[in-house]
């Protein structure tokens, strides 16, 4: 009976080994060289105060904002792919090269894409070319030369890189809802509105939680290469954002405790989402057992 | 019985894993002091170099596989492995390679600053007892790499920088070739009569932010003395928003506002900026005398398109007179096993053989006194040499902190092209700039003070 009671814990201790090894040891080194100063060649503990500076200085806080801001890609995202999936699934002609061009960028590594629109958005580049030859000259901008345009630049090709996996991840839900509903709606007088409100955004809400929680994750702690490829976080810090943040504090400027810091709080903020995340979709898997 | 028997499996498996775990049992390194652990005769010794230059210099990569091969022959126990890094690479690179306390054996570095800290850091060594003093007293620049009387590192090759211009172009603007802008008015007077002929006048490229450094570089020292000047502004003795230090935000200003530059300047790369010249569609350059080869072997292009000329001055301090001028160079890990075959592979480097092979392979100079100079015919090659034995003077970017470039040089540039800061307020950020770099980094702030000394 008490082996019975131990052997659970015996069999996932393996796995266990593995994930403190290779997640818990670093978590655990970052924790403590983020309570670290190097002093005189050798790290001294300075309890909170690597956090105190950081939270003092007016880059770290600009990134953070704009990090913020970035978030404002998540809802565009979310609508667009949702509105693009139900458009596939009504199988509008042409849907599956549609399907496969809207899911392409996704699978384009994230340096090809940077550069490519690095080009395309220069003040002399690509589009500036077309709206000159088009006559809009006034729309002709510096994209990513101007410190109020670089973001929003920025943010325009994250939500065309990311957009295409909402589409692929609704349409896939959408294929497996019974077509029944749909029906019984029609023969009730539902109109498309009412049909997608009613139906299909309930029906898909478990993906869409799942899907938002992810883009704001991407947001929060996954858009380095965006930012260092097309902008490297210019002009002046237009496009910093936490991720650079940390790279340049640990591999420009030589102060691996204070992007230590900034790392656990990063990692701590992410934690709240995937945990976020985590929870709704327990909520959602109690729910549907309830019926 | 049979529980029994799953319960020792899982325990057998747990301990497998821990045991797969376990590092490694490695022999334990050799005792002897830095530069004692001459290898015994015969025995075998595998040497990594990480290294950055083909990009500035490009035939480096072809010199270096030869004189790997060179010293291999001469040395048969010996294997050299090569890797040439990326210039976003090449510092976090050894960063992290400087945090495990493992990489390569020799490491290429810029000079001042960005081969002091990895001394204060300990990642490297000094070489004095490893080089001797009489084949050191041969390296050019060698004072970027000295610090508290130790000599960190030692040069490898020359970089400076020249303002190139393209005479053809000079002579359809009704400018005069022979006789290039000399002072600052002389050089706006210059961008009105090129913007006349439709050729933008200077180009260059600000959105990966490396040539607003080089900007500062060249044009911050023209009110000054000494580079000391600048290091003791890092430690708090100066402020760079005295006039002396903030002039020349207003003179780049001046050069804006004069339509001196391409208007794309902050939209593309450093690169790019620097093609636009061999393209013909601009006529001046703020370059790097390690590109002209480069830019002579551009079909289309030749020596007989561009001539080289000293930055225009608008200051009167000593350093307006000088032509920038760095040793990029090679540095000792601490880690290495083998330091004293490491120092004897960098002095193979310094032979005469290599030094000449290097020239003639890259058309760069050697950083050291015994290349065959009458190698040297060609003429913008001549002038380039004659600055660099009489007039060189430091390159800036080596003595300031990198957290004061990036966060004030190169951001300051790209936000003054983008217009949303005027010189005053560009002072100011990088007294902003410094003050938190003296908060957050008290130890760098004492290296500091000892190597302003």
């Amino acid at each position: 009976m008490r082996a019975n009671k131990i052997e659970p814990f015996l069999f996932i201790a393996p796995a266990l080994a593995v994930l403190l090894l290779v997640f818990g040891y670093p978590i655990y080194r970052l924790v403590v060289l983020s309570l670290q100063t190097t002093t005189q060649g050798k790290q001294a503990f300075v309890g909170l105060s690597n956090y105190q500076i950081i939270f003092q200085d007016d880059v770290f806080t600009l990134a953070v904002r704009h990090n913020a801001t970035l978030l404002i890609c998540v809802p565009i995202m979310v609508i667009a792919a949702l509105f693009l999936a139900v458009l596939l699934f009504e199988r509008i002609r042409g849907w599956q090269f549609y399907r496969t061009t809207l899911f392409l960028p996704y699978l384009l590594p994230i340096t090809v894409v940077g550069l490519v629109f690095s080009y395309i958005f220069q003040l002399s580049g690509v589009l500036n070319d077309i709206l000159n030859g088009l006559g809009l000259k006034f729309l002709a901008l510096d994209w990513l030369g101007s410190t109020k345009l670089a973001l929003p630049t920025l943010m325009f090709v994250i939500i065309w890189k990311e957009m295409g996996f909402g589409v692929v991840l609704f349409l896939a839900r959408l294929m497996s809802v019974e077509e029944e509903l749909y029906d019984a709606a029609k023969i009730d007088g539902a109109n498309w509105w009412q049909l997608q409100w009613n139906i299909t955004i309930p029906q898909l809400s478990t993906v869409i939680e799942f899907f938002t929680v992810i883009s704001i994750v991407t947001m929060l702690s996954w858009v380095f290469n965006y930012v260092y490829v097309m902008t490297g976080g210019g002009p002046g810090h237009a496009t910093m954002v936490t991720e650079l943040y940390i790279y340049l504090m640990a591999f420009q400027y030589n102060h691996m405790s204070l992007a230590a810091a900034v790392s656990v709080l990063l990692l701590l903020v992410t934690g709240i989402f995937i945990f976020l995340e985590l929870y709704l979709r327990d909520r959602s898997s109690v729910m549907e057992a309830l019926g | 019985m049979k529980n029994t028997v799953r319960i020792v499996s899982v325990l057998v498996f747990f301990a497998l894993v821990l045991t797969s775990c376990a590092p490694a049992v490695t022999p334990a390194p050799p005792t002897a002091a830095p530069g004692t652990a001459v290898p015994t005769t015969g025995e075998k010794i595998h040497l990594v170099i990480w290294w950055w230059g083909e990009q500035e210099a490009p035939g480096a990569q072809k010199w270096m596989d030869d004189t790997v091969t060179a010293y291999e022959a001469l040395h048969p126990n010996v294997t050299i492995e090569t890797v040439l890094q990326s210039t976003d690479s090449l510092i976090p690179s050894f960063t992290s390679a400087a945090a495990a306390k493992s990489g390569p054996d020799i490491q290429y570095f810029w000079g001042g600053v960005w081969t002091l800290e990895n001394a204060w850091s300990g990642a490297i060594i000094p070489l004095d007892n490893l080089i001797p003093a009489s084949e050191m007293s041969h390296y050019i620049n060698n004072f970027e790499r000295s610090y508290d009387g130790k000599q960190y590192g030692i040069g490898w090759y020359l970089s400076g920088n020249p303002m190139v211009y393209n005479p053809k172009l000079f002579q359809q603007a009704g400018l005069d070739p022979q006789n290039p802008p000399k002072t600052w008015e002389d050089l706006k007077t210059a961008c009105t009569k090129l913007n006349a002929i439709g050729i933008v006048p200077i180009s260059g490229g600000m959105k990966d932010g490396w040539f607003g450094g080089w900007l500062f570089s060249i044009l911050a020292r023209q009110s000054h003395e000494t580079y000391k000047e600048f290091m003791a502004a890092s430690v708090g003795n100066a402020k760079f928003t005295d006039p002396q230090f903030s002039e020349w935000w207003s003179r780049l200003a001046e050069l804006k506002d004069a339509g001196c530059w391409n208007s794309d300047i902050n939209s593309v790369d450093y690169q790019q900026g620097q093609d636009m010249f061999v393209q013909g569609k601009s006529a001046m350059l703020f370059s790097n005398d390690t590109f002209l080869k480069g830019f002579a072997a551009t079909p289309g292009f030749g020596w007989d398109s561009m001539a080289v000329m000293m930055v225009p001055k608008w200051g009167t301090g000593k350093m307006a007179d000088e032509y920038v001028t760095t040793a990029q160079g090679w540095g000792i890990t601490s880690w290495s096993k083998y330091p004293q075959q490491d120092a004897d592979f960098l002095m193979f480097m310094h032979t005469t053989d290599r030094l000449n092979a290097w020239f003639a392979d890259t058309g760069v100079f050697p950083a050291d006194d015994r290349m065959d100079t009458s190698q040297i015919t060609q003429p913008i090659l001549k002038q380039i040499y004659t600055w660099d034995s009489t007039i060189a003077g430091a390159n800036l970017e080596n003595f300031i902190p990198s957290q004061l470039d990036n966060d004030s040089n190169m951001t300051g540039v790209q936000l003054l092209f983008s217009g949303d800061k005027n010189p005053t307020e560009l002072a100011q950020l990088a007294e902003d700039t410094i003050t938190k770099w003296r908060t957050q980094n008290p130890d760098e702030v004492t290296n500091f003070l000892t190597w302003s000394k």
